[in-house]
């Protein structure tokens, strides 16, 4: 029982980074329509940058804040100069637009950075809490705390500013908002940087649990689909259930099966709902997108 | 007659090229015979993506699983079952064009991003698989695959394989470029334009993406033994998710509405790699070994965002600005 517990409280931790990442595919997909390939690379980008400055012996808050800010002018770059130059184009272009921009940063990464792992320190050092027989690691609680905070944050702010609703209306209507003179571009470039944002703040909580690497990205992003699918990729708060609902299946898999099987049931997963219920496991409505 | 010269006047230009690749890659330092190979079997795997997601206009991000089925089902068959390896390819390729039966039957339910998505995860568990079960190997794959042999004849070495698998290339070149232009193929370009106008039209949608996502899982069949044959040796890798992403660069940067696309996409991206690994060394950085993703990424959204035909489509769109020219498929 108190494995179960265990397998949990850890799944929950990597979930909510999943959420993070989900969250930042519906953002896009909402407002653009267009699947981000890129989300998971924006992860490792704040993830590796936060290591990076944390083994030069840069401060917390520092550290975080530039990491974040080289994360989200990625984000922007990515959209200036891959998306918004096609954006009358076909879906599949669109898509493998994306992938390009996802394996380029990998590839800038890699000659930059090289291969190797890095380490952050965690948030606050000490022994892990032990809460009866669960072992709660601090870093968890920064990571529970923070996603907690970037959600809420995003949630008011799409639905209490200006900004966030002209955004919600860009992804509703795009026509109808253009007439209320809300540029769909300046919206499309804004949710890039959110969801770099998301990502980035994901990575950043992520990275002293996890030694980044710059090959990370594929397998956050991978996730992050699964979340956002889950949760009918136009959900955000399904995203964010979504995401918790994989960290703790895959650390509950893991526990029981063979270690490979992890990213089998994850995988199979996001295959039968995509092909079973497309709306996503919470809607029950079926909407039929042309 | 003029029909029938114009019409073969491409294919003697390919086998021209395929000819000329052996005593220029000889003599080239930079190329090998061996580069050549690998070309030409991902050009086959190439080409099915481009009659699927090119001409049909369905994304494929899975296209790895089925060369690795091709490639696992030639490596179980003539180590295990002790087939030969010419029948290994064929009952992999039969077999092949099965699961993309059955997968194609289902996976179509969604479409655009869904199938992307769909289509990857799929790639994804069947790598996952191939990774766990015992008949594939484990996490350490199948050693010791025989090599390709025609009776006695043995093709060994990688002058003589780069013939055989220029031969497949030209086959199913042929094969493609005729279908694109039967009655099937312009209804997968109808289909691949609007979907409700090509049903509206009697295309029966369904079947004919069935149909060409099963064209395109045999040709990545066919690639993926030719490719065991010759290595002699399969694992987990074989099906990875970056080759799936190759597959699609090459097909995007040669072309995706033209059958040529996949050999230009092949020939370009593969040099490109090969330029990249001996180039970024040179460059005062810690760089390991993948590095060269980089250099497809980039390919890519400049070919996107300034050349949408690919490469092959933007060679075809200037000779077809000439003046009593037949336009090319």
């Amino acid at each position: 029982m108190s494995d179960n517990l265990q397998f949990i409280v850890t799944g929950l931790t990597t979930g909510s980074v999943y959420a993070l990442v989900g969250l930042g595919i519906v953002l896009v997909h909402q407002v653009t329509g267009i699947i981000n390939f890129a989300q998971g690379d924006f992860v490792m980008l704040g993830a590796l940058t936060f290591a990076l400055f944390s083994e030069k012996g840069l401060a917390l808050l520092p550290g975080v804040l530039v990491a974040l800010a080289i994360t989200v002018t990625v984000g922007a770059l990515v959209e200036r100069l891959a998306i918004a130059p096609a954006r009358s184009a076909t879906v599949e272009r669109l898509i493998i637009l994306t992938i390009g921009a996802s394996i380029t940063i990998q590839g800038i990464t890699l000659v930059v950075v090289g291969t190797n792992p890095h380490f952050a320190d965690p948030f606050s050092p000490g022994p892990p809490l032990r809460i009866g027989d669960v072992v709660v690691l601090r870093q968890y609680l920064w990571v529970f705390a923070v996603t907690a905070v970037a959600v809420l944050a995003l949630w008011l702010f799409l639905t209490r500013t200006l900004t966030g609703k002209a955004m919600r209306a860009a992804a509703t209507n795009p026509d109808a908002a253009r007439i209320v003179a809300i540029s769909p571009s300046r919206m499309s470039l804004l949710a890039f940087v959110l969801a770099a944002l998301l990502g980035g703040v994901g990575g950043v909580v992520l990275a002293p649990l996890q030694a980044p690497s710059a090959g990370i990205g594929i397998a956050l992003g991978l996730k992050g689909f699964t979340a956002a699918v889950l949760g009918g990729l136009d959900s955000p708060s399904g995203a964010v259930l979504g995401g918790l609902a994989i960290g703790v299946i895959e650390s509950v898999a893991a526990g029981y099966l063979p270690s490979g099987y992890k990213d089998a049931i994850a995988f199979g997963l996001l295959f039968a709902v995509l092909l079973l219920r497309p709306q996503g496991l919470l809607r029950r409505t079926s909407a039929v997108r042309v | 007659m003029r029909t029938t010269v114009s019409t073969l006047r491409p294919y003697a230009v390919l086998v021209a090229v395929l000819l000329l690749v052996p005593p220029v890659f000889t003599r080239v330092p930079f190329f090998t015979m061996a580069t050549a190979v690998q070309m030409g079997i991902l050009a086959i795997a190439t080409l099915g993506l481009v009659l699927l997601a090119g001409y049909a206009g369905q994304i494929s991000i899975g296209q790895a699983a089925f060369y690795g089925i091709g490639a696992y089902a030639s490596a179980i068959l003539t180590t295990q079952a002790g087939l030969s390896p010419l029948l290994g390819l064929a009952v992999g390729a039969l077999l092949c064009g099965l699961v993309g039966f059955v997968v194609g039957s289902f996976i179509f339910r969604v479409r655009g991003h869904y199938l992307a998505l769909a289509t990857l995860a799929f790639g994804l568990m069947m790598g996952n698989i191939a990774r766990q079960l015992e008949i594939t190997g484990g996490a350490s794959g199948i050693v010791d695959i025989p090599r390709l042999a025609v009776g006695t004849w043995v093709v060994d070495g990688d002058l003589r394989y780069y013939y055989l698998v220029a031969a497949v290339l030209v086959v199913a070149t042929v094969l493609g470029r005729n279908l694109v232009r039967s009655l099937f193929g312009r209804s997968l370009q109808a289909l691949g334009d609007s979907e409700i106008a090509a049903s509206s039209s009697g295309v029966d949608i369904a079947r004919h993406k069935r149909a060409v996502f099963v064209v395109a899982a045999v040709l990545a069949s066919v690639a993926g033994s030719l490719y065991a044959h010759w290595v002699t040796f399969v694992d987990y890798h074989t099906l990875d998710l970056l080759l799936s992403i190759q597959l699609l660069i090459m097909a995007t940067v040669g072309g995706l509405r033209t059958v040529w696309g996949a050999p230009v996409g092949a020939f370009l991206v593969i040099t490109l790699s090969q330029a990249a690994q001996e180039l970024l060394p040179r460059l005062p950085t810690n760089v390991g070994g993948e590095f060269e993703i980089a250099v497809y990424g980039l390919a890519l959204i400049v070919v996107l965002l300034f050349l949408p035909r690919g490469v092959a489509g933007g060679l075809m769109t200037l000779r077809r600005h000439r003046p009593s020219q037949e336009p090319g498929t």
